[in-house]
């Protein structure tokens, strides 16, 4: 039967099994070779790196960590990113989640590894308590975070994490909560989300303190909407926004490099320093070339479909 | 005597961790809790639906006042408010964090809830031997073991050397075990499933994604806008060119990849999604308002 089948025919029923074979080796093989491919990051994912940038060493963030494994093709790399450009900088971090009983635990994994790596290029360990605290998990982010917008203290009443030397010890003992009462007396709130708190931050703390996401690919043109109305200072989207990101860390804003060449420019802001010869690269490498050859394939598919559709009409008329 | 002021002063709310007290408060809070489900299982349907209306009004009220109820501005802790507004509104800030705690608590006992539905359904299973049972049986094997090592591992880390445990080189058993079942098999098999979507996306494009109309070349012309956009090697490239076209037109300067996905981003999509949020926010606004005043029988309805 297949033999009678016209060209137009066969290009429209490419059996799906050959199609999902093609997208495994599609996918996979930019893996085994990772290429630096050319990027300009978008305005968003800039103003992310700026707002990252200009919370002064010292200080201290708060920071929803809302993604499990499910979402780490993104979350992960936003995650460590980030993390990595505060913990560079010196910033503390008050974690807390509210997305997912996992989150929590999830994010410290991250946070070991990146220390693991830390100590492993002599680097000083960030340490919990001291630099960061995880305030855990709260089963009801709607009204946990209304709670913040009134008091972060009370909100975090009873919430507690470990000491070195001391165990289990309310939070609001760590000497990077010291002070720090309400929302505001935070310099930013970072969310990296694979779900619907980003919403739900923006809906109830939005204009108490500074926002900035780093959400999903699928997440990025509802959260372009808080971005356009200026309620969030920046934000990173999916794969391209992971890339951008690892991109400023190398090269910085209006940065000009040994040779003056500046790869970023941008007219809202003076120089902005990056991190040239440390571990920037990350998933955002591993993965994006790999999402080239994915959508690559998906426009390839849609114009063989659409070919084979013209051919069969063009067939029928005869 | 304000009841909400707790955060410095330990008192029944706020008790020193692992202490008789707020033992004593678990298991007091826990019977409590187990009299009022008794007494609302018990109690006619014609006067339980009263009582779950009751709650629930006073409830999605406190919110209601909270948001729309004028709050003290930069009163400090030593200051008394002045006035039957002020008091008012001090008040209702002052119960917020109780408030989100008992809510949160109340949402906490859906785990609990889920645990006994999953432990009713199953066992049920396995003692009659009902089809694929043996999926039921690896459910909770999976559901014990992680609890167990879960929690073993979150023991481990009460001590005062538990942020050792933070690096590899310290763990023991149970943190191995953790570490096997929530990173090793938990959340890969999670990724696993998320990433089958990929299969389903191109083979629904290649198969549904067809030029039949107007309305769907414009869709196609645009999705292939935005995505390219997307895919950095091509974007340089393509706006590398509009350059070298443009020699410093500025009109030509607009067609480079990144200005063109960046207006429909800006112009279609965020004002579309605009749009459905805001529908979905009156939809929202209206089936709060049903469940707030009791009228969605389906729901919250005894």
């Amino acid at each position: 039967m297949n033999g009678q089948k016209s060209l137009g025919e066969v290009l429209q029923s490419l059996p799906k099994q050959v199609l999902y074979i093609i997208l495994i080796v599609f996918t996979s093989v930019p893996l085994f070779f990772p290429v630096k491919v050319p990027n300009q990051p978008l305005e968003s994912s800039v103003d992310l790196y700026a707002s990252l940038m200009a919370v002064k060493p010292g200080e201290t963030v708060l920071f929803a960590s809302d993604w499990t494994n499910s979402t780490r093709g993104e979350s992960l790399g936003q995650f460590n990113s980030v993390m990595r450009i505060l913990m560079r900088h010196n910033v503390n971090v008050v974690l807390y989640s509210t997305g997912d009983a996992q989150a929590p635990r999830v994010a410290q994994d991250a946070i070991a590894k990146l220390n693991e790596e830390r100590i492993a290029a002599g680097q000083k360990e960030y340490k919990r308590w001291e630099n960061f605290v995880s305030v855990g998990f709260f089963s009801n982010g709607e009204a946990t975070i209304n709670g913040m917008g009134t008091s972060v203290r009370s909100s975090f009443n009873g919430k507690k994490d470990f000491a070195p030397g001391r165990g289990l010890t309310d939070v609001y003992e760590s000497p990077i909560l010291k002070g720090r009462e309400k929302v505001s007396d935070f310099p930013l709130l970072i969310v990296v989300t694979g779900s619907k708190t980003s919403n739900i931050t923006v809906e109830r703390l939005s204009g108490k303190v500074p926002i900035a996401f780093a959400v999903t690919g699928v997440m990025g043109p509802e959260t372009g909407n808080f971005y356009q109305s200026q309620q969030i200072v920046g934000f990173a989207s999916g794969l391209k926004g992971l890339y951008d990101l690892e991109g400023l860390m190398e090269d910085g804003v209006n940065n000009p490099d040994k040779s003056g060449n500046i790869a970023v420019k941008s007219s809202k802001y003076g120089p902005i320093p990056g991190f040239p010869g440390e571990k920037n690269d990350g998933q955002g490498k591993r993965y994006y070339p790999t999402l080239h050859f994915a959508v690559g394939l998906l426009i390839l598919a849609v114009i063989i479909g659409n070919i084979g559709m013209f051919l069969s009409r063009a067939g029928g008329r005869k | 005597m304000n009841l909400f002021l707790q955060s410095k002063v330990p008192n029944f709310w706020a008790q020193p961790f692992n202490s008789q007290g707020i033992w004593m408060g678990v298991l007091g809070g826990l019977l409590v809790g187990i009299l009022i489900f008794l007494g609302l299982m018990f109690m006619p349907a014609q006067f339980r639906r009263p009582v779950v209306a009751f709650c629930t009004f006073i409830g999605g009220a406190y919110w209601v006042l909270l948001y729309i109820f004028p709050a003290p501005i930069d009163l400090q802790k030593t200051e008394m408010p002045t006035g039957p507004v002020e008091s008012i509104g001090k008040w209702l800030t002052d119960a917020n964090p109780v408030v989100v705690s008992i809510s949160g608590t109340v949402t906490a006992f859906m785990l609990g809830l889920g645990i006994f539905s999953l432990l009713s359904i199953h066992l049920k299973r396995i003692s009659r031997r009902q089809k694929d049972w043996a999926y039921s049986v690896i459910l909770l094997v999976s559901l014990v073991s992680m609890a167990f090592f879960g929690y073993a591992d979150y023991i481990s880390r009460q001590g005062p050397d538990g942020t050792k445990l933070d690096l590899q080189a310290n763990w023991g058993f149970v943190n191995y075990g953790r570490d096997l079942l929530f990173d090793g098999l938990l959340q890969q098999m999670d990724a696993a499933m998320f990433s089958v979507i990929a299969f389903y996306i191109l083979s629904a494009a290649y198969r549904a994604f067809r030029i039949r109309s107007i309305e769907a070349t414009i869709l196609l012309s645009t999705a292939l806008l935005v995505i390219l956009s997307l895919m950095g090697a091509v974007a340089f490239v393509w706006n590398d060119a509009v350059k070298n076209m443009a020699n410093g037109n500025d009109f030509l300067m607009n067609f480079q990849l990144t200005e063109i996905a960046g207006w429909i981003r800006r112009t279609f999509e965020t004002s579309s999604l605009r749009g459905i949020a805001f529908g979905v926010g009156i939809g929202a606004l209206a089936m709060g308002l049903r469940i707030w005043l009791s009228l969605e029988r389906t729901g919250g309805g005894a």
